[in-house]
């Protein structure tokens, strides 16, 4: 599979602020990109820059097919192939859906028009609603409208600002769903951005970490989640809890919850291990060693919330999470302990 | 609105005689003047108004900033005072053509081709050149208030930015102007003073005429009929307008795309609106100050300080009670759960369609029978007669600006209560405080600039509305417009120019207010209507 989309050392500054800073990144023809981060991060900048709203200041941007784009061979957005859906999908609300759709494509005669939008109709479920105009259709149906508008001209790369926002929890993800069938069919390449890494898993076949317009990782959602390569991809994606730790002897670590056996080339004195819930069990036999402070119910079992007792001030943690199906109350003493597995652990 | 029904019944039984006389003489002509001086000042202002604002809010032209708000200028400008100072100007005898005829040597004005100021054409364009800041100020707000993903999603889709402009913003902003368009319509038939110094005869004139010259009440009652028919048209189509400007998206992208100008065409929009505020407000504010430069005396100065005193007294009663009453509307709507709580602003909104001519006729024809009947009473109770108590005091001319002005006052105050979220109508009550205290110590305090606004702008109203005191005056009972204008038809302006660089000025401080606050893009027009 060749890269659609190549970007190297883009950086863009707005306002004499520095909004991306070298961001690299390759996309294969057909794959879908989710761009997560906080926000600020400068993940809808880098869309921006991508549709051409934004010129960069440094780093090329390459399209299959087109030249490269540089700060000295700047294209015009309408000359990108590149479709966009807005957060707030754009619709222009003086057109009807029909000439919504075919605006991108009026160059092309009246018969390729009338077999494109038939087709699209067909596709996303909107026939008969081609004379209406936009204020006159659900959240859902103007979503699906945009999608047909954006893909009318058969764009190379689709951009997508945080396309599910709007729409109502339940509908969510059987959109989501819908959607990515959908450009899976017509191998459309595309990039999303969202805050919220649930719909990345749902929809993307890649994921991309934001952070102060740094690209941290990108693979696969699965991948970052296993392997979160730095200490803000794994707290942004909340994948547990942080359990201070500090070197002890060689490759052995303690802390608040007992030892742990941590092989680190570096030999950091002190460290922030990741904890995922799972890999925390009750342990009758040993010392108290937590203090629950707040009980939540969850699906999976009551959610507790836990500060060390332990006096040092280094090892001293709290907000732990920690699901049991037992009930416990508010102050009182648990003794843990963690899970052997292949511990992950950062300098914060 | 009585007085108005009272004037169209007066005008029906109006004697047929005279009226079939000059529907057969001159009311076509009339008719004809007035709407080709309709046509032509819209469409104008259109050019001037919709190039500007587009210029303004979407290209790089240098000195954006204060060309902003010195497009707005031109509407402090009275049109009946550009009209003398440009006539002065322009005229055989004016120093333009002096000069050219002293340069290429020309004798006589058969030698050259000068356009005639004093004509229908002459008239359109110095209406225009005074009116076109609504189109620009109702289009520019549109422009700058545009949800930008719109043209961005445009630009994603294969066009320029400026086709982008012409296919989604222009079409999105017609509403707006349409509404603009309507307002200029609605000015342009109400004026009087212009077309009278241009002996363009239109229905306004005819009223004058006919009431002042023949003394005919009912023929002039029913020319303004006539007249208010148009404007019934007008407003119809300016409510349909604004009932498009509904469907707007809420979350909106504010940061605009500029169109890249070169640096020729970068000149050519710059000095076209540079033109228009030169020519709509600087030149003649120029003219203005050298003659009172020239003319003015300390005795002038003494003279004008009755007029002055005058027009003052009456601004200040009519913006007082205007404002007062708006206020009481505005919270009756906004408080009050009845079906009806929106029709008094309405109603009140509507006198500011209405010509001061037609409003005069309507003052008229009502007060004057009530007059005769207080009188017969008086006299019949043996007491010493009262006069005209309604129709020939300031009375008349107070409640005639009530009218006319309601609409400003109402539109101020309204867009002031929409500012105030709606749960603060309900919090007070919440914590045990009646209406009372809820009014006084909530909505008032909130509503205080806006309130302060309302009285400025029907000051500034009051202070230069011409053809309403022009019919309604106590005999000699002289206001500083009134006064201009009697100078203006002497051609005697010279006496009077600080008087009228007094209304100029005056006019200015609502639209710097207005700007002031339009700065952070909040939307205020300062002829909202309700």
């Amino acid at each position: 599979m060749t890269d659609l989309l190549t970007i190297t050392e883009l950086s863009v500054e707005l306002q004499s602020k520095q909004i991306l800073s070298d961001i690299c990144l390759n996309l294969p023809t057909g794959d879908i990109l989710g761009l997560v981060g906080p926000s600020g991060c400068g993940k809808t900048t880098l869309l921006n820059t991508l549709a051409g709203f934004i010129e960069q200041d440094k780093g090329q941007i390459h399209i299959d097919g087109n030249s490269t784009i540089s700060p000295e061979y700047i294209i015009p957005p309408e000359h990108r192939n590149i479709g966009m859906i807005f957060q707030d999908y754009a619709l222009f609300p003086h057109l009807t859906v029909e000439q919504n759709i075919c605006f991108g494509i009026d160059k092309l005669t009246a018969t390729e028009q009338q077999e494109r939008l038939t087709q699209l109709l067909a596709l996303l479920e909107l026939k008969s609603f081609e004379k209406r105009f936009p204020h006159q259709l659900s959240g859902g149906q103007q979503q699906r409208v945009a999608i047909a508008r954006a893909l009318a001209p058969q764009p190379k790369l689709l951009l997508l600002d945080e396309p599910f926002s709007n729409i109502d929890a339940r509908l969510r993800n059987e959109l989501m769903l819908e959607m990515r069938n959908l450009l899976k069919k017509l191998n459309i390449t595309a990039i999303f951005v969202t805050h919220n890494k649930d719909e990345v898993f749902t929809f993307a076949d890649k994921m991309a970490v934001m952070h102060q317009g740094q690209l941290l990782q990108i693979a696969s959602p699965d991948k970052v989640c296993q392997q979160p390569n730095s200490w803000q991809v794994a707290d942004f994606l909340q994948l547990g809890s942080w359990l201070p730790i500090s070197l002890k002897s060689n490759n052995r670590y303690q802390s608040a919850l007992g030892d742990v056996d941590f092989p680190d080339s570096a030999q950091h004195n002190q460290m922030q291990l990741l904890l995922k819930p799972q890999f925390i069990k009750l342990c009758s036999s040993a010392e108290s060693n937590v203090r629950v402070d707040n009980i939540s119910v969850t699906e999976q079992g009551y959610h507790y919330l836990l500060s060390s007792l332990n006096d040092s001030k280094a090892l001293a943690f709290d907000n732990l999470s920690f699901y049991a199906n037992e009930l416990f109350v508010i102050g009182e003493q648990l003794a843990l302990e963690i899970k052997e597995h292949d511990f992950i652990a950062f300098t914060s | 609105m009585i007085p108005v029904l009272v004037m169209l019944l007066a005008g029906l039984s109006a004697s047929t005689d005279l009226f079939s006389h000059l529907w057969q003489t001159v009311l076509p002509d009339y008719i004809a003047n007035t709407l080709l001086l309709g046509v032509f000042v819209v469409l104008l202002s259109l050019v001037f108004g919709v190039i500007s604002a587009a210029l303004i809010v979407h290209t790089n032209i240098k000195g954006k900033a204060v060309l902003r708000w010195l497009l707005m200028l031109p509407l402090a400008m009275p049109a009946y005072l550009v009209a003398y100072l440009y006539t002065d100007l322009f005229d055989y005898a004016g120093p333009v053509q002096r000069s050219l005829r002293a340069w290429f040597n020309w004798q006589s004005p058969n030698d050259y081709i000068f356009f005639d100021i004093r004509t229908l054409g002459g008239a359109s364009i110095i209406i225009a050149l005074v009116l076109f800041p609504y189109i620009y100020m109702l289009a520019r707000t549109a422009f700058e208030q545009q949800d930008q993903n719109l043209l961005r999603a445009s630009r994603t889709l294969g066009l320029n930015a400026k086709q982008s402009f012409y296919k989604i913003a222009l079409p999105l902003a017609r509403p707006a102007i349409a509404v603009g368009a309507s307002l200029v319509l609605m000015e342009t038939l109400a004026d009087f003073a212009t077309v009278q110094y241009f002996a363009v005869n239109t229905l306004t004139t005819a009223i004058y005429d006919t009431w002042l010259g023949y003394g005919d009440l009912a023929t002039a009652n029913a020319l303004a009929s006539v007249l208010m028919l148009f404007i019934l048209f007008t407003l119809v189509a300016e409510q349909r307008a604004r009932a498009g400007q509904a469907h707007q998206s809420n979350r909106i992208n504010k940061t605009h795309q500029i169109i890249q100008l070169s640096s020729s065409a970068q000149f050519f929009a710059g000095s076209f609106c540079w033109l228009l505020v030169i020519a709509g407000f600087i030149l003649p504010f120029l003219l203005l100050i050298n003659m009172a430069w020239q003319y003015s005396s300390s005795e002038q100065f003494w003279t004008l300080v009755p007029t002055g005193i005058n027009s003052i007294k009456v601004a200040v009663w009519a913006a007082s009670l205007t404002t007062i009453l708006a206020l009481i509307f505005v919270l009756f709507k906004r408080l009050d759960k009845s079906r009806w709580r929106t029709l008094p602003v309405q109603i009140s909104g509507f006198g500011y369609a209405i010509p001061g001519t037609v409003l005069a006729m309507a003052m008229m024809s009502t007060f004057a029978p009530i007059d005769y009947f207080i009188n017969d009473v008086a006299k019949f109770l043996g007491l010493t007669q009262p006069g005209l108590l309604l129709s020939g005091s300031i009375f008349a001319i107070i409640f005639a600006y009530l009218v006319r002005f309601a609409a400003i006052a109402n539109g101020a105050i309204d867009s002031g209560i929409k500012q105030i979220p709606k749960s603060l109508d309900f919090a007070p009550a919440s914590l045990g405080a009646g209406l009372t205290k809820t009014l006084t110590k909530v909505h008032l305090p909130l509503l205080k600039s806006s309130i302060w606004v309302a009285w400025l702008l029907v000051f500034v109203e009051a202070m230069k509305e011409l053809p309403a005191v022009l019919l309604l005056r106590p005999f000699n009972f002289e206001t500083l417009s009134t006064q201009i204008y009697q100078l203006i038809s002497d051609e005697m302006l010279e006496q009077g120019a600080l008087g009228a660089i007094l209304i100029v000025l005056l006019g200015l401080l609502p639209i710097i207010w207005l700007n002031r606050n339009n700065s952070d893009g909040k939307k205020q027009t300062t002829k909202e209507l309700a």
